[in-house]
């Protein structure tokens, strides 16, 4: 074992302050923590202190706390003696001039209430003993991870545990997962990778600590932060499961009420088992069912795999917007808001800010129902913003567009069938076979979009009007017909067809 | 030594100098005293000032000085015939007049009373004293040290209450201050009567020539005679002076960092309050902290002892450039920290015993004794 070989080390007083006696003492000045302690000397008497040798933690007994200016006489003689560090009685005398003086010397100075003698004693026997110090604050903080059920919860026992050491829970695109984000960009750090339930590495604990660590010190830290990847890895996995359960469970609940919506508004005594499911999802899952709502749809890219991804995406969407479900449905995730007065451009806004602050693993992209009321409304409104989706796909990230928004449009994002798709590039074959194929297609689709306005379709690419006349002579030298009524419509298909995958 | 004299027109020196032997804290509000003693001096004519050496050594003397507080005598101040009576019941002691008188301390207000009492009685003044500063009891002195009798001590009140001691040092001490409470705050003593021969080993020689000196100095630069025009160059003028003229050294100087009451534990047979102060040194850096019980007893500078009792520490406000003490400073007002010796005496075994730290609750060593 590699902490086997090691010799037992002095504690620093930086050790001592963190899990030792210190760690009860007011702090009257931390300057250069990190001196190893070898003895302690209780003195009465400042002729004692003249026989302390390097290294000596020198505790003032409460006999000499005669005023600011017997602790200030100590000091200096501690200092002389190459002291680590001076332990004194409550003096009442003790001023900003005093703790000025210990700074300039680089001695630190604690501020013992109550028994100094009691104190030096803790300090003997921690002393005695550097190994006992260390393994206990380790046990304890062992202890305690056991007790802790969610990463947050994991991260916290050692921010409170280990005094002095921030931690944070960062992901590998720097994202922090849990605990205090100053810790990722602190001067002095310890790093430990943080294995997730596959066994690959899934994150990493970052400790920063104040100045750099003594070599004890360091070790201590990182044993602890190792002591925290089990457990961390443990609530990672079960969070997952969780997630994935929820999801599906949200999933079939959200089939039921559908169901049970159709069945509702159909002729009575067809469907009579739908009315059973009806009240499942909303009691059991806490869903708002009645009233109002505006169904929203988020999809990525169909090329990545949003199965792999949803866990990712359900909690990252959890992160953001707390108070409602994100349901894993048809090649995406539904999810609706509720509410008496609720308008489209208010979930439109809503969604918006909510993606931009998303950390989800994949690009996502947002459709927007139209308001509709009850379940059967909702399961209408999902539609409107799955298709809606649909059209945002191509525009990236952070898309959001509404059903009413896009019209008719939101028909052609369901073009994008892999059938019709391979027939798009037979029939548009030659002009895609030329250099800028991809650029004549898109500006085809354009053209047709603005029914032949060359300026409107310059406008919507974003060239100059130039640029777009240029391109149309090249299409037209391709044996594209623009004026041909007959085929306009099946041209402007393939265009669309081809679309998703251009972009 | 040749004999010289004390007139009006040195009553400015005297003052100036005997708040400098102060050692800062004592020397609060005797100005009321320049004018008493300069009003005596116009009608008594100049007084005698004598070495010792330059006495019939058969000659019976005695050191007079005030005890108790200069606030209670500015506001009950002496009426002059106080000098008149101390005489009288000491040379009833002697069995012969006194023939000299000297200072007990020239220092504070106790470098004017023994001038008034030698202009009142028509007596030659004694150069010399058994201080050389100012301690709080009357029996730290060289007298004591060279075994010459305090007592018989005697006393005499605002209200001419007087009483004459026999009794030992200490006790005598004891004993007149609860007197002085009871009688207005503050008595004239005479004590230590003792032929001139006793002296030779007693006192300290030439302490009254030296604080008039030194006042001279500090006369000068107050006047506001301003020769080079510069302020700095003033200050370091006046420091010069003085540093060669009582051989002091310069602790350090710069800003009050932190003035106030001291929490030490001090011993209750002083009078006063224990009060703590730090100057942060301009050059070095260094933190002085005095410690002061009415005069400044010990600097510790960064902590370590630089200058202790029965040494002078006195601080000199560069602003004013006139002594200052604890009292009359606060914090962010500029002062030098100097160090001026004690008289080889007071640093024997005996004389550090009787001043040194440890005999104001310091357990510290003298820097003097370090080395023994």
């Amino acid at each position: 074992m590699k902490r086997a070989g090691r010799p037992a080390e002095q504690l620093t007083v930086d050790e001592l302050v963190r899990y030792g006696p210190l760690g009860h003492a007011e702090m009257l000045v931390g300057e250069n923590l990190a001196r190893p302690v070898s003895r302690v000397a209780l003195v009465s008497d400042l002729d004692q202190v003249r026989r302390c040798g390097p290294g000596t933690a020198v505790v003032l007994t409460g006999g000499l706390a005669l005023g600011a200016w017997a602790v200030e006489s100590a000091l200096r003689l501690a200092w002389e003696r190459s002291a680590a560090c001076l332990v004194c009685p409550a003096v009442t005398g003790l001023t900003q001039a005093s703790a000025q003086l210990a700074r300039r010397m680089r001695l630190p100075v604690f501020v013992v209430t109550g028994d100094t003698a009691a104190c030096a004693l803790e300090l003997a026997a921690a002393i005695a003993s550097p190994e006992a110090a260390r393994a206990r604050l380790a046990a304890r903080c062992a202890e305690l991870f056991a007790e802790r059920s969610n990463v947050r919860g994991i991260v916290g026992v050692i921010n409170s545990e280990v005094p002095g050491v921030l931690v944070a829970l960062v992901a590998p695109d720097g994202h922090v997962l849990a605990g205090q984000a100053s810790a990722d960009r602190a001067e002095h750090r310890i790093r430990v990778d943080v294995p997730g339930p596959d066994g690959r590495r899934w994150a990493e604990l970052v400790a920063a600590v104040a100045g750099p660590p003594s070599p004890t010190w360091g070790e201590t830290v990182r044993l602890i932060l190792r002591l925290a990847r089990a457990p961390l890895a443990a609530s990672v996995a079960r969070e997952r499961v969780d997630a994935v359960h929820d999801a599906e469970r949200g999933r079939v609940a959200l089939i039921a009420l559908f169901a049970a919506a159709r069945a509702a508004a159909e002729p009575a005594g067809q469907d009579s088992p739908g009315n059973g499911g009806r009240s499942m999802p909303e009691e059991v899952l806490g869903w708002r069912v009645e009233g109002r709502h505006v169904a929203v749809f988020l999809r990525s890219d169909t090329t990545l795999d949003s199965v792999t991804a949803s866990p990712g995406v359900v909690s990252a969407w959890q992160e953001a917007v707390q108070e409602l479900p994100l349901v894993p449905w048809d090649r995406g995730w539904a999810s609706w808001w509720t509410g008496d007065d609720i308008t489209v451009e208010q979930v439109v806004g809503t969604l918006r800010r909510n993606l931009a602050r998303m950390r989800s693993p994949i690009p996502l992209s947002g459709g927007v129902g139209r308001v509709a009321a009850g379940a059967e409304g909702l399961r209408e409104s999902l539609s409107q913003a799955v298709l809606a989706a649909g059209v945002t796909v191509r525009d990236g990230h952070g898309t959001v567009r509404s059903f009413d928004e896009l019209g008719y449009r939101v028909l052609l994002a369901s073009l994008s069938q892999p059938e019709l798709a391979d027939s798009a590039r037979v029939v548009l074959a030659d002009l895609l076979s030329a250099p800028d194929g991809p650029v004549l297609v898109t500006t085809l689709a354009a053209l047709l979009d603005c029914s032949g306005s060359t300026s409107q379709a310059a406008a919507q690419l974003g060239v100059h009007r130039n640029t777009v006349l240029g391109r149309v002579e090249r299409i037209r030298a391709r044996g594209v017909d623009l004026d041909r009524p007959d085929q306009r419509l099946a041209l402007h298909l393939a265009c669309y067809a081809l679309l998703p995958e251009l972009s | 030594m040749t004999a010289r004299s004390i007139t009006v027109a040195d009553v400015p020196a005297l003052l100036a100098g005997a708040e400098f032997f102060s050692t800062s804290a004592a020397g609060e509000g005797i100005e009321f005293a320049g004018v008493w003693l300069e009003d005596i001096l116009a009608h008594t004519g100049p007084v005698e000032l004598v070495a010792a050496d330059d006495l019939d050594p058969d000659t019976p003397c005695a050191a007079v000085g005030a005890m108790g507080s200069t606030v209670a005598m500015a506001e009950l101040p002496p009426s002059g015939d106080e000098p008149v009576v101390l005489a009288r019941s000491l040379a009833g002691r002697f069995g012969a007049p006194l023939g000299a008188v000297m200072p007990l301390n020239a220092a504070s207000v106790n470098a004017l009373h023994p001038v008034a009492a030698a202009a009142v009685l028509g007596l030659p003044l004694i150069d010399c004293d058994g201080m050389g500063r100012v301690f709080p009891l009357i029996h730290q002195t060289t007298y004591e040290l060279a075994g010459v009798s305090l007592s018989p001590l005697a006393v005499v009140s605002a209200g001419h209450d007087s009483l004459l001691l026999d009794t030992g040092s200490a006790r005598a001490e004891q004993i007149a201050r609860s007197m002085a409470q009871a009688a207005g705050g503050w008595l004239l003593c005479g004590m230590y009567p003792a032929r001139v021969a006793r002296l030779r080993e007693a006192a300290i020689h030439g302490s009254v020539s030296r604080v008039l000196e030194v006042g001279r100095v500090l006369c000068e630069h107050a006047s506001g005679d301003d020769r080079s025009g510069h302020g700095t160059a003033r200050h370091e003028r006046l420091l010069r002076e003085l540093t060669a003229a009582t051989g002091a050294a310069v602790l350090g100087g710069g800003r009050v960092v932190e003035i106030g009451p001291s929490v030490r534990q001090a011993g209750t047979v002083y009078p006063g309050n224990p009060v703590g102060m730090v100057v942060h040194d301009h050059d070095s850096g260094r933190l002085i902290r005095l410690e002061a019980h009415n005069e400044l007893v010990l600097a510790l500078s960064d902590g370590a002892l630089a200058a202790a009792v029965p040494d002078l520490l006195c601080l000199l406000d560069r602003s004013t450039l006139r002594m200052t003490g604890p009292e009359r400073l606060t914090a962010g007002d500029q002062v030098d920290v100097l160090c001026v010796p004690a008289a080889p005496v007071w640093h024997s075994v005996a004389g550090l015993a009787l001043g040194g730290p440890g005999a104001f609750g310091f357990p510290l060593r003298h820097p003097r004794e370090e080395g023994r």
